[in-house]
């Protein structure tokens, strides 16, 4: 199984943090909040609002729990832990960018890009992920993705990261 | 005439071995007595080694098993809802059979409404025609049970009524039943009441303890039923009728009746139903409507105060207060639920297992609460043959397992918490 | 947590399924601050309320639970004329089955009906509310609402004040609260509160006493006349004797305690005028967390409908 270690995890997240600032950045209108679905992809989010206050570019942190917005609710019968979400702003007028951990079928994005519009109207939404693994199910890309991983639509991509797992590392 | 054997029987009140030549009624000395029991169609008793059994006579070999008279039961009810009349009283003869009862006392209810002679009348028709076991009908105290209206008891004692009782139903009218006893105190009739105050038990569903605080049920009040028995006592003593209280469900019951008894009162006899003894109310646990009954079960201090009642002597009989109840009516939530549990067609196998094998009663006991003292009270009486009935003998295997399942189960419904369990012995009767 | 189809009483859930409720309970109540105030978790799913006796308040807290979820919401009228007997809720069971409910919330004034229904249906069943003996959802709300105030429900003390023999609302908001680590004691007149060794739980019978105990929540249940045939105590003197007056308001006040209530109040009876405006009146919070609380029941409920539709 291969593995992508913390190291350069540590890289990939300098270079995103430099398209940020490059490309997202000087694009955006407004102000910019980077908003990071629950969980994992909060804690990245956390990590690049940080990494941008020390290039002093100033963005709000949001955190989105999409469970509630699954489109397989109805369906499995499942029903996930609830968390709490967390956007102390209203998304009006703004540039965000949704982070996520792994981009796959592209249903977490949908169903993200539903929660924001009740919260109010961005003027601009971005998809960002560490890793994309392919396998899109509806018509939505990443518009970065740290990691392009190389395998197979069925192969189950882990993401471990310090704060939650008390490692870090991608394997697929 | 041939005369059939029992080898090698153990006579259950002594442990006494036994073999019995058993003629056919209407033989020359038709009824022996064994401990003071007078027995039905036993022809004569001798010592295993004395008795010469002739050749090609019919010999059953009861090694093992237990000889006792079959048992009567003084409170049962046994319309069975959406059955006919005459198919009630079928299977509640086979369910009593198999439960080793030979005769029972049957509450009035709404389809057997004993206020009548016509009633009676084909009553008695369809048991002769129909019925394994002897049924005796209690009658009504009142028109419909009502507890308004005496019933014609000059009428019904010439039927053969000796008990009159309402069933369940319990009057507010206390100066028409201390009339009613006045009056029929004088035909020698017995009054079976349970002990109430229905103002106190209306819109109660159980015990009040910790279960009824759990499942959110109003209480039904011991008080209630002392208060009630105290009553009854009060009227018949001043009347001076013969009592018999039924049910006796409280600790506190049982004492008010061991002090009229102590005090000196005569012509007064109670009865506690065999649920009463097992269970509490703890054994409703989570609304198994099975549990709910008619006084509600109790704790299990009356339980126990209620076996010493058994043993002294305080009360008389233990009954089955059979109650069929339809698989619906009981699948309903606990308050809509009718009370009530069957009980015949395990009566013998369920005492044995529940209260003789563990040494809470003995044989003796059992056979003094279950059938002399039964026979006494309601005097049945063979109205053809012009003379007192008395019980036959039965055979009984203790080391047969039974699994109370609803095959075994002749009494058309299966409102018995023992369904699913398993119980001990099995019951002969009659032996030959 | 498990898949569990109904919520009939809480002594039926695992300490792990009320922590998740409460937690998503939080996460519910967030929605309520977005601009659109609900989300597509039960899309497609229906949800019917069958209420044998009158509630204004639980019924449309459910129903804005399930809008809110985006479930469809049916109402059942059950004329409160007819009595209703126990072989017509087994019809109505029939009926409710033909009918591919998901989600059936149901009160009744007899206890044990929805266990009855539950078992007989393939619906998720939630009691609403039956008898004396279960209401679930409030206990969800008023466990929440202490949660919401104090940071956590256990250590906390809280005394439930009124008619407990006839309340479900006590039973069941004593067992969470208890499951949860806090201390209940329960406080009414004479008649009306069952004994000690029923209920496990410390009974008072005035003022001096539930003061003494130094409580942090007064929970104040309805005096419920509607369900006395014969009166349990005098009339005229509730008040004066167990209701939240002017002059233990000052005391509760003073002592930094917290109101509560199921609600609807009887003004005068309960609780004077004065309490309702009071600042640590959570009456009002316990009303929008019954929203939240009963959505995150909702959500958690597994109906097993599913497969056979």
């Amino acid at each position: 199984m291969p593995t992508i270690k913390q190291a350069e995890i540590e890289q990939a997240l300098d270079a995103w943090v430099n398209h940020l600032l490059t490309v997202t950045v000087p694009q955006a209108t407004g102000k910019l909040a980077i908003v990071g679905l629950i969980s994992h992809g909060d804690v990245l989010a956390r990590r690049l609002v940080q990494k941008l206050k020390e290039a002093d570019i100033e963005a709000e942190y949001g955190a989105l729990d999409i469970t509630l917005y699954r489109d397989d609710l109805a369906i499995t019968g499942i029903r996930p832990a609830l968390h709490s979400s967390y956007l102390p702003f209203s998304p009006d007028d703004m540039t965000l960018v949704l982070v996520d951990d792994v981009c796959f079928t592209g249903r977490t994005a949908r169903a993200a890009m539903d929660v924001i519009f009740e919260y109010g109207r961005p003027a601009k939404v971005e998809l960002h992920c560490l890793a994309d693994k392919g396998g899109r199910q509806l018509p939505i890309h990443p518009d970065y993705a740290a990691f392009k991983l190389d395998s197979e639509a069925t192969d189950k991509v882990r993401v471990r990261l310090q704060e939650i797992d008390g490692k870090e590392d991608i394997s697929y | 005439m041939t005369n059939t054997y029992i080898t090698n029987a153990t006579w259950a009140l002594t442990g006494q071995k036994l073999d019995l030549r058993m003629g056919q009624s209407g033989d020359e000395s038709t009824s022996i007595f064994l401990d003071d029991i007078p027995l039905y169609g036993v022809n004569g008793v001798t010592d295993a080694g004395e008795m010469k059994i002739p050749e090609g006579a019919r010999v059953i070999d009861a090694t093992g098993k237990l000889l006792l008279p079959a048992l009567f039961d003084m409170h049962a009810k046994i319309e069975i809802p959406g059955c006919s009349k005459r198919e009630s009283i079928y299977r509640t003869g086979q369910a009593a059979i198999q439960g080793g009862v030979w005769g029972m006392l049957v509450m009035p209810t709404k389809g057997f409404c004993f206020d009548n002679a016509s009633t009676l009348d084909s009553f008695a028709d369809a048991v002769t025609q129909r019925s394994a076991a002897t049924m005796v009908p209690a009658g009504c105290i009142t028109e419909g049970m009502e507890g308004n209206q005496q019933t014609p008891y000059n009428t019904l004692a010439a039927r053969g009524v000796s008990i009159l009782s309402d069933a369940e139903n319990v009057t507010e009218n206390i100066l028409m039943l201390h009339r009613a006893m006045k009056y029929a105190a004088e035909l020698g009739l017995t009054f079976a009441i349970r002990g109430d105050v229905p103002a106190l038990t209306r819109n109660t569903f159980m015990h009040p303890g910790t279960t009824s605080y759990k499942l959110g049920l109003h209480g039904t009040p011991a008080c209630a039923e002392e208060i009630g028995i105290e009553t009854l006592i009060r009227l018949a003593q001043d009347a001076g009728a013969k009592l018999h209280i039924q049910t006796v469900s409280t600790a506190e019951g049982v004492a008010i009746i061991r002090r009229a008894k102590q005090a000196g009162m005569k012509n007064l006899t109670a009865e506690v139903a065999l649920h009463h003894l097992l269970y509490t109310h703890e054994s409703v646990g989570d609304y198994d409507t099975n549990f709910k009954t008619l006084p509600p079960l109790r704790e299990q201090s009356d339980c126990d105060a209620l076996l010493d009642g058994v043993k002294d002597g305080t009360i008389d009989c233990i009954v089955t207060d059979h109650t069929p109840c339809l698989p619906f009516a009981k699948k309903q939530d606990f308050v809509s639920a009718p009370q009530g549990m069957v009980a015949l067609d395990t009566f013998l196998p369920a005492i044995y297992t529940q209260l003789v094998k563990p040494g809470k009663l003995k044989w003796a006991e059992v056979v003094q609460a279950c059938c002399v003292r039964p026979t006494e009270i309601v005097m049945p009486y063979d109205q053809e043959e012009g003379t007192p009935m008395i019980a036959p003998l039965m055979l009984f295997d203790p080391t047969t397992e039974v699994a109370v399942s609803e095959s075994i189960m002749n009494c058309g419904t299966l409102n018995t918490p023992l369904l699913g369990s398993t119980i001990n012995g099995s019951v002969t009767l009659p032996i030959y | 947590m498990n898949p569990r189809k109904d919520l009939i009483t809480i002594e039926s859930l695992t300490d792990e399924d009320i922590r998740t409720i409460l937690d998503s309970t939080s996460a519910m109540k967030e929605i309520f601050t977005k601009s659109v105030k609900k989300v597509p978790a039960l899309k497609g799913k229906s949800v019917l309320t069958l209420f044998y006796e009158p509630s204004t308040r639980t019924r449309s807290s459910f129903e804005v639970a399930a809008n809110r979820l985006s479930a469809d919401v049916t109402t059942f009228t059950v004329s409160t004329s007819s009595v209703v007997k126990g072989e017509s809720v087994h019809d109505t069971i029939d009926t409710l089955m033909s009918m591919k409910m998901d989600y059936i919330i149901v009160r009744h004034k007899h206890s044990g009906i929805p266990a009855v229904i539950a078992r007989h249906c393939k619906a998720a069943v939630i009691n609403a509310g039956d008898g004396a003996h279960a209401h679930p959802s409030q206990a969800f709300l008023d466990a929440f609402t202490i949660k919401e105030k104090y940071g956590d429900v256990a250590g906390k003390r809280v005394v439930i004040i009124g008619d407990i023999l006839h309340s479900r609302v006590a039973r069941s908001t004593s067992t969470i609260l208890r499951r949860l680590g806090a201390e209940v004691a329960y406080m009414g007149p004479g008649p009306l509160v069952p004994q000690e060794k029923f209920t496990g739980i410390p009974r008072f019978t005035n003022w001096d006493q539930v003061f003494t105990w130094k409580p942090d929540v007064i929970y104040l249940l309805r005096v419920q006349n509607e369900r006395m045939d014969t009166p349990f105590f005098p009339r005229g003197d509730y008040h004066q004797a167990f209701g939240v007056t002017e002059e233990r308001l000052r005391r509760i006040d003073d002592l930094n305690l917290s109101i509560m209530h199921p609600g609807p109040v009887n003004r005068g009876v309960e609780i004077c005028d004065a309490a309702m405006d009071y600042r640590n009146c959570l009456i009002n919070n316990q009303v929008e967390n019954g929203i939240a609380a009963r959505m995150s029941i909702l959500y958690h409920l597994t109906p097993q409908t599913q497969n056979n539709d």
